[in-house]
């Protein structure tokens, strides 16, 4: 008996301890971690610079933007995960030589650049004063280094994608601010990819040989506006704050906190958290209210069907693509699964707000007597595949019901989105649906979608695709460009090789007395993912 | 006795040894693979992995040999204590699952404790004053609570108590960022936090403690030596203490033990309804990604202590209980 | 005829319990002649309060939410006898083999059934639910991989107590064959115990997966109640809008009505069949 109770207890205090300093374990190992990155100068500095910044906000309170957590990684250029909410954590850290802005490009690290050669000469010209969060300077070698290490040690963001087929000749760095990179034919997508690599410094990183295992204080200094002060795996929870001596746009907030939250629109509720995406159910409690404000995102994010051709040749015939194209009611998919909060994709696959999108050519609007007349009394048995969130099934069986109409029977089937993302790869489906974002960025995609090259239908070849596609690569005159890329897309639309069906454009939420400078940047719909949200810019 | 204690040990290492077999094979042989996204969740967006990124992510993780030389690495590694490096985390294995196993710990034994307790007091009171109002009460409702699995009880707890009235948190198992005076307030905080968890699994628990209980007490009251100091004219408390609950503790012993499996596995899920920071949510997540090396590692430590816990059981039993075996 | 009899020594509970069970099986059965509504068309506007019309209400894309409880009891039941009957059928006759042979063929059958016993089931079917693929005649398979070992150790040991009793020793040395043995003997004795494991099972088929469908591991397309309720807890703003008072209580109670009528109706089970013996 005595024996027992002594157990008993045993486990008792056992238990406390292990709930009750958990926590405390934890905290202080990121904390202290922290610390031990940080030399005596640097603490010597870090004092001067609050000092400073009691100054220069004694009048105002610094503030402190609260947004939703989750664990996307360590945002280094390694070892965050490859969603976009640990592609922009990381982006807050390391600057590139142009972020994306309202409406384009915009300087950043680079201040002004040159292409020559018809396309085979860059050349950049660095900002001067920039220093890495460490206080070292940051100059044109940091550039080849960032360029050359990717090449050898690809990252979870790699636009560059030189690791196999190099298509840069050399790189020089000409002085330390000005740097050539001269490339074997032109690619009218490489300035976008040149601009956006996250550029690392050369005095931490060359004595790095495992850059995935790399983690810590070191590992995540960057060049950006904000640095790392804290972060939880486990929790979900990061904290980044203000580099006092960033380069240029003044950070708007001393403290960034990501913070876990179950619900966020709760959250938001509480003043937990500073901005939240709603669904256009509990709009209406916001609309009216001043003291919120309601932005739409571009639609930027959407579904597609992929039709395998290959296992049945029978969808080669453009007739039948059509009748389906016809026999899906967008429109009551917007309605019903989207609750309203989207726009009809172009059959051309660039969105509507998409800079380089056409909206000269074919529409398949909802009609079931063309989808008869052109399958002329013929009927068929395919298999949709989807993945199994709410939405796709929805979308499924929504499809399903209107296909019963004209003559075709689709056996849905429904996997997690990992085997459903196996079966793609592997070509094991008749037709799948697919969902994914990124709509918005560089009209290079229609190559990649549409050209036989890539095979993403699998057993699909148009020479006209083909040949505009692979022309409006090595265009590098931007009229020109634009001019195939309309082109490109009326063929795509009459030919329609893949359905797409819907981009939600959603609605974000936040309280513009706290916050008021949050900006969409021209190629993507989060709003909270791209720099110059969290920036003053002038 | 000591050949005996051995010799299960011996089998359960045999069982071991094939869950670990199992444990290898079944993330390698699942669809998909860790490195392939080509979709985002609704909202989300995604960077897809080129060719060549494969293909070095895979030669990075050991997974471009064959499988019998990953198999054997596997087993060279387990013997170094090495459970290997997450895929998607980007985290030593190990390490992550310490991270979460103690919030997953702290919930399940606080809740097997307090339901043991108040089981055994509750069963033994209805056993004691059998056919009373209290065992009347007691009895169907702790029926009721010995049906209901935890994770509706946690949803259930979840809307009434936590969602509209916000007396608890929604999630997580600490305020992120929280400054604390004393240690005491952050060991509140937790305990707010952990509170809605432990009491869903608690709940579920307690009928099974309660029935348990109050049969082994019923058996005893009606055995001769308890008729006995009865009639001896003791006092009923001390009967209850000295006789009673000595006799009728040893079933319940085994089963907090045996127990352990199941209670696990209600973490599980009700872990994902209220989000909070344990293994559970760290294996669904590990299942949804493909992350081999975490799915095996959780996978291990879990059996382990499942396994740990039956032996100790086994082994208690016969220490306790010399009439067994 | 014993039967009713043994229904009749039911407690209240217990008929009650009986009576919904038998009235949610034939719901299942008739469930799209029931419900004015189907259960995968919309039929309203979404997420419409609980009214005349719809009387629990609707979902997000506007489907009677009473026809979904209606086609999901027919799923939970599905899923319940048919990895019930699967599992006590195996598990019965592994366990007549094991106790009737002894020997090897007792050895590995035990073996396995400790294995399958120490194996933490819910992180094994998280992973086995993931490996096959999400459908119904999966987690069936699943389950019953998991719920074999309880009758069959059961089995077991009453055959092995049947076995040393003097008429079957008897019977044995007048040369009486396996299965005569089994029928006239073994049967009507396993029976009844067979009985009660197998409701057991029902109960536990019935929460794992719900509990899998909850975690999103089931499959989508089957509209089982733990699929509603994923659906209702994954939709943002459930806790902050009144939805939840139809969408999450409707399937929840359902599901706890069903488990808690089950247990009953063993439970009583159980005492009249032991009073008998």
């Amino acid at each position: 008996m005595k024996k027992i109770l002594k157990l008993l207890s045993l486990i008792v205090v056992f238990t406390l301890i292990l709930s009750g300093c958990s926590q405390k374990a934890q905290n202080s190992e990121g904390s202290s971690s922290m610390e031990e990155g940080s030399s005596p100068e640097e603490l010597e500095e870090s004092t001067k610079d609050e000092s400073v910044e009691v100054e220069a906000t004694s009048k105002t309170e610094p503030l402190t933007l609260n947004l939703e957590g989750g664990d996307w990684g360590y945002p280094t250029p390694y070892a965050h995960y490859a969603r976009g909410p640990g592609i922009y954590k990381m982006k807050l850290i390391f600057d590139s030589m142009m972020e994306t802005g309202e409406e384009g490009l915009i300087p950043f690290l680079a201040e002004k650049w040159d292409i020559e050669d018809s396309g085979r000469s860059y050349t950049f010209y660095i900002r001067k004063g920039v220093q890495w969060h460490d206080g070292e300077a940051l100059s044109a070698e940091d550039i080849k280094f960032s360029f050359d290490y990717y090449k050898e040690y690809p990252p979870v963001m790699d636009d560059l994608a030189r690791s196999k087929k190099d298509y840069i000749e050399e790189i020089n760095v000409i002085d330390k601010y000005t740097l050539n990179i001269k490339i074997k034919s032109p690619d009218a997508t490489l300035l976008e990819r040149f601009g956006t690599a996250r550029i690392i410094p050369k005095h931490i990183w060359e004595k790095v040989e495992d850059p995935l295992k790399f983690q810590g204080p070191e590992a995540v200094i960057g060049s950006g506006p904000y640095k790392l002060a804290d972060y939880s795996k486990e929790q979900g929870a990061y904290k980044f704050e203000a580099f006092r001596d960033y380069w240029g746009y003044k950070p708007a907030a001393a403290t960034l906190r990501f913070i876990p939250v179950s619900d966020p629109i709760l959250a938001f509720e509480n003043a937990d958290i500073d901005i939240v995406a709603i669904t256009p159910d509990i709009l209406s409690k916001y609309q009216e209210d001043p003291s919120y404000k309601i932005v739409e995102s571009p639609a930027f994010w959407g579904y597609r069907i992929l039709l395998n051709m290959e296992a049945r040749p029978e969808l080669k015939e453009k007739a039948l693509r059509q009748a389906i194209a016809y026999g899906i009611d967008r429109d009551e998919l917007i309605d019903k699964v989207a609750r309203g909060a989207a726009k009809i994709a172009s059959p051309g696959f660039l969105p509507i707000e998409h800079s380089f999108y056409n909206d000269n050519i074919k529409k398949y609007d909802f009609n079931l007597e063309k989808s008869r007349s052109l399958l002329d009394g013929k009927e068929y048995e395919f298999s949709l595949l989807t993945g199994n969130s709410n939405a796709e099934v929805r979308i499924a069986e929504l499809i399903k019901l209107n296909f019963e109409k004209i003559g075709i029977k689709l056996r849905i089937t429904s996997l997690d989105m990992k085997s459903r993302d196996a079966a793609i790869k592997s070509g094991e489906y008749e037709l799948v649906l697919n969902g994914h974002g990124l709509w918005g960025t560089d009209p290079d995609k229609l190559r990649i979608f549409y050209n036989s090259e890539f095979q993403e239908t699998p057993g699909y070849l148009n020479e006209e695709i083909d040949a505009l596609s692979n022309e409006q690569l090595v265009c590098t005159y931007p009229q020109k460009r634009k001019e195939i890329i309309f082109e490109l897309q009326e063929v795509i639309a009459e030919e329609i090789p893949m359905l797409t069906l819907y981009n939600t454009s959603g609605f974000t939420v936040y309280r513009p007395e706290k916050y008021d400078g949050w900006t969409h940047v021209f190629n993507h719909h989060e709003i909270t993912h791209n720099k110059i949200s969290y920036l003053i810019m002038e | 006795m000591m050949f005996d204690c051995f010799k299960k040990f011996f089998e359960y290492s045999i069982i071991f040894f094939f869950i670990l077999t199992l444990n290898f094979f079944i993330p390698r042989l699942m669809p998909g693979d860790p490195f392939t996204f080509l979709s985002s969740d609704e909202g989300g967006v995604h960077q897809s992995y080129s060719e060549e990124q494969i293909e070095m992510y895979k030669a990075y993780y050991g997974m471009d040999k064959p499988l019998q030389v990953q198999y054997s690495d596997y087993f060279k590694n387990l013997i170094r204590g090495n459970l290997g490096y997450s895929i998607y985390y980007n985290d030593n294995v190990l390490r992550l699952i310490l991270r979460s196993a103690k919030w997953t710990l702290g919930i399940t034994l606080i809740s097997l404790l307090i339901s043991t307790i108040m089981g055994t007091i509750l069963g033994s009171l209805s056993a004691w004053y059998r056919n009373s109002i209290v065992d009347r009460g007691l009895y169907p409702v702790m029926i009721l609570l010995s049906e209901i699995p935890a994770f509706l009880m946690a949803i259930l707890l979840l809307f009434t108590l936590a969602a509209k009235s916000s007396l608890f948190p929604l999630s997580g198992g600490i305020t992120v960022f929280g400054e604390y005076e004393t240690w005491f307030d952050k060991l509140l905080d937790v305990l707010h936090h952990g509170f809605l968890p432990s009491l869903s699994l608690t709940l579920s628990q307690l009928g099974g403690f309660y029935l348990l209980a109050r049969n082994s007490m019923i058996t005893v009251i009606s055995k001769d030596y308890m008729r006995t100091a009865l009639a001896k004219g003791l006092s009923s408390k001390r009967i209850i203490l000295r006789h009673g609950l000595r006799n009728s503790i040893l079933p319940i012993i085994t089963r907090v033990f045996m127990s352990l499996g199941s209670v696990l596995g209600g973490a599980i899920l009700v872990e994902n309804v209220f989000n909070y920071p344990g293994l559970g949510r760290l294996m669904r997540e590990a299942v949804t990604v493909r992350d081999y090396v975490l799915i095996q590692g959780i996978f291990l430590v879990v059996a382990f202590l499942v396994l740990a816990m039956n032996l100790l059981a086994d082994v208690l039993y016969k220490k306790i209980d010399p009439r067994v075996g | 005829m014993s039967k009713i009899v043994a229904i009749k020594r039911f407690t209240l509970v217990g008929k009650l319990s009986l009576f919904f069970i038998v009235l949610l099986l034939f719901i299942g059965i008739f469930a799209p002649c029931l419900s004015s509504y189907t259960h995968n068309t919309p039929s309203g506007e979404s997420l419409e309060a609980p009214s005349r019309d719809h009387l629990l209400g609707t979902d997000d894309l506007g489907i009677d939410l009473l026809s979904q409880i209606f086609y999901g009891a027919r799923l939970s039941l599905i899923i319940g006898f048919s990895t019930s009957i699967l599992a006590g059928l195996g598990g019965a006759i592994l366990g007549v083999l094991s106790g009737y042979y002894g020997g090897l063929t007792d050895k590995i059958i035990m073996r396995l059934t400790d294995i399958m016993i120490a194996l933490p089931d819910l992180p094994m079917m998280i992973l086995l639910g993931a490996f096959f693929g999400p459908s119904i005649k999966n987690i069936v398979l699943v389950l019953v991989l998991f719920s074999w070992t309880g009758p069959a150790r059961i089995i077991r040991s009453k055959v092995i107590s049947i076995k040393k009793e003097a008429y079957i020793v008897m019977a044995k040395s007048y040369d009486a064959s396996f299965y005569h043995l089994l029928k006239t003997h073994f049967l009507p004795e396993i029976m009844p115990i067979l009985a009660i494991t197998t409701i057991k099972i029902t109960s536990r088929a019935i929460v794992a997966e719900a509990g899998l469908s909850f975690l999103g591991l089931g499959d989508p397309t089957s509209k089982s109640w733990g699929l509603i309720l994923n659906h209702a807890i994954n939709f943002k703003g459930i806790y902050f809008t009144e939805y939840w008072k139809w969408w999450v209580i409707a399937p929840l109670f359902s599901m706890m009505m069903l488990i808690l009528s089950i247990s009953y109706v063993s439970r009583d089970l159980e005492k009249v069949l032991n009073e008998k013996l």
